[in-house]
């Protein structure tokens, strides 16, 4: 235990955002509670329940990014794991692709053992290189070719979701150009994790309020023209406002902000059309208010890695 | 002894590797809290359905409640008959129904009239993947025998894809065990118990 906690270097910028998330989250339990009781209605209580959650992640989350770096990667694989698991409970696969999804699973600590180790190359290519000829040769191998195609497309795309875009989070941790010259991954990835979760809420809440003109009227009829623009918008202010978490100036700060809210909203999109194509509202009940851990990991998927390539590019650049 | 194997081997290992690592969510189980003895009624598709049932049992008064496994199925070989007896905590009955000194259903009896609980499998075997069969008329006759024990009625929603019969590796996959209340029987008669308790089980497919 002693070990654990002695590793925490909790630089002040870090203690900053805790503060600062710690900050966020009273004053919407406090206002929606005030606010549930002068005025009651179906959207307070959700926003209480969803509220309810969000302490929850944040603490979890929280503590996972302030122990030690291996506690921080077990979380993270342990977030993939989940992630697959509900993916795999929804697609109804054939009962011969169950072998081949223990190696899908396998692929979760070989890809974060690749990140804790920082050898960057072959995290880079074991999913999108290796797994994608793998896994198909793997589904060969079972003999059984009948719809086998629907198959060998799933699993692939599912590994590139769940494990190689989340365990870009853990890669900014230990990475050495990310954790020199006063930057620190640590900081990093909890501007990344702010940011995109600001996004989501910022685009919940300007659709919900100014939504008009639907942007996707056949997936998901809650996304607005509004919504996406302020949620932008507000996300890069927010980024700008964060950025002494990061090593970047003004302009890269509003860009990059402006670029992880637009990934944001395309991870968001992409699982919400899957989503219609399974005809379920919500991945599963895991966290309440918010659905599955898909629900609230499908835009992360899809900002981890732009992400990291983007702030990589700029200190390399620099 | 038996009680702290039993308690660490469901209450501790099988509750949180399904809990964690299958995925498994437990709804309405307090419902057994208070009460002393049941027979549990559930579907049968797999290996893991045992599993399942024992690890959401209070662990109370696990050691008290058997799963009933056909001897010439389960009772191969004398290790086989210990395991059974000890780690899955079951009692074997004989499916021969001719010889009168082997009554499955005096034997279960027996049990009950102990003030143990039961967990039965009232389709009789695993059947086929996901599809439920006619209750067979064994537990009816039980139920004659023993009208004032509750029965309660569980149903298993995919736990079967996480080990199908003849697969040896167990995977993850969200599944869900869902306790009903204690059925109340209208008539005793044998056709009416049998249609009440499948009526219950199939009422918690949501």
């Amino acid at each position: 235990m002693n070990k654990i906690f002695n590793s925490i270097d909790l630089i002040p910028e870090i203690q900053w955002v805790i503060a600062i998330i710690l900050m966020i989250l009273v004053i919407a339990t406090t206002s929606f509670w005030i606010w549930g009781k002068i005025k009651p209605s179906k959207l307070v209580d959700e926003m209480q329940i969803r509220t309810r959650s969000w302490w929850i992640m944040c603490s979890i989350f929280v503590f996972a990014s302030v122990v030690d770096p291996v506690i921080t990667y077990l979380a993270l694989g342990f977030l993939s794991f989940l992630t697959l698991r509900e993916i795999y409970s929804l697609l109804s696969l054939r009962e011969t692709d169950r072998s081949v999804l223990f190696f899908c699973y396998l692929s979760i600590p070989i890809q974060y053992f690749l990140a804790f180790k920082g050898y960057y190359t072959l995290f880079l290519i074991f999913i999108p290189v290796f797994m994608f000829i793998i896994i198909p040769f793997l589904l060969v191998l079972t003999g059984e070719t009948k719809d086998i195609i629907r198959t060998m497309c799933i699993l692939p795309t599912s590994l590139m979701l769940g494990v190689f875009g989340i365990s870009h989070l853990a890669l900014l941790i230990n990475f050495p150009e990310m954790n020199s010259n006063g930057v620190s991954g640590k900081a990093l990835l909890l501007f990344l994790i702010f940011i995109t979760e600001a996004n989501d809420i910022m685009q919940f809440v300007w659709g919900k309020i100014f939504g008009k003109h639907k942007i996707l009227p056949k997936v998901s009829p809650n996304k607005t023209w509004e919504g996406f623009i302020g949620g932008v918008i507000s996300t890069a202010i927010i980024g700008y406002f964060m950025g002494f978490l990061t090593p970047l100036n003004s302009w890269q700060l509003i860009l990059l902000s402006g670029s992880i809210a637009i990934f944001g909203f395309m991870g968001d999109a992409i699982m919400s059309a899957v989503k219609r194509d399974f005809g379920v509202k919500d991945m599963s009940n895991a966290i309440p208010g918010h659905g599955g851990i898909l629900d609230r990991v499908d835009s992360l998927s899809t900002t981890a890695s732009p992400f990291f390539h983007m702030i990589y590019f700029i200190i390399l650049s620099a | 002894m038996k009680k702290i194997i039993l308690i660490i081997i469901y209450s501790v290992f099988w509750r949180n590797f399904l809990k964690i690592f299958i995925g498994l969510s437990y709804i309405n189980n307090k419902s057994l809290k208070n009460k002393k003895q049941f027979i549990l009624i559930a579907n049968h598709n797999s290996h893991m359905d045992t599993m399942a049932i024992m690890s959401a049992i209070p662990s109370k008064y696990i050691h008290k409640v058997h799963p009933i496994a056909a001897v010439d199925f389960f009772g191969g070989s004398t290790v086989k008959k210990l395991l059974m007896r000890y780690l899955v905590n079951a009692t074997l009955i004989k499916r021969d129904r001719n010889d009168p000194n082997n009554d499955p259903i005096d034997s279960m009896d027996k049990m009950v009239k102990k003030s143990r609980s039961l967990i039965l499998y009232p389709e009789g075997s695993r059947g086929t993947a996901g599809v439920m069969t006619n209750f067979k008329k064994g537990l009816a006759y039980l139920i004659q025998r023993n009208q004032d024990v509750n029965v309660i009625p569980v149903y298993l929603e995919n736990i079967y894809k996480t080990l199908p019969k003849g697969k040896k590796l167990i995977l993850p996959y969200n599944c869900s065990i869902r306790f009903g209340d204690p059925i109340k029987f209208e008539s005793y008669e044998l056709e009416d118990i049998l249609t009440t308790s499948e009526k219950a089980l199939k009422k918690l497919i949501i």
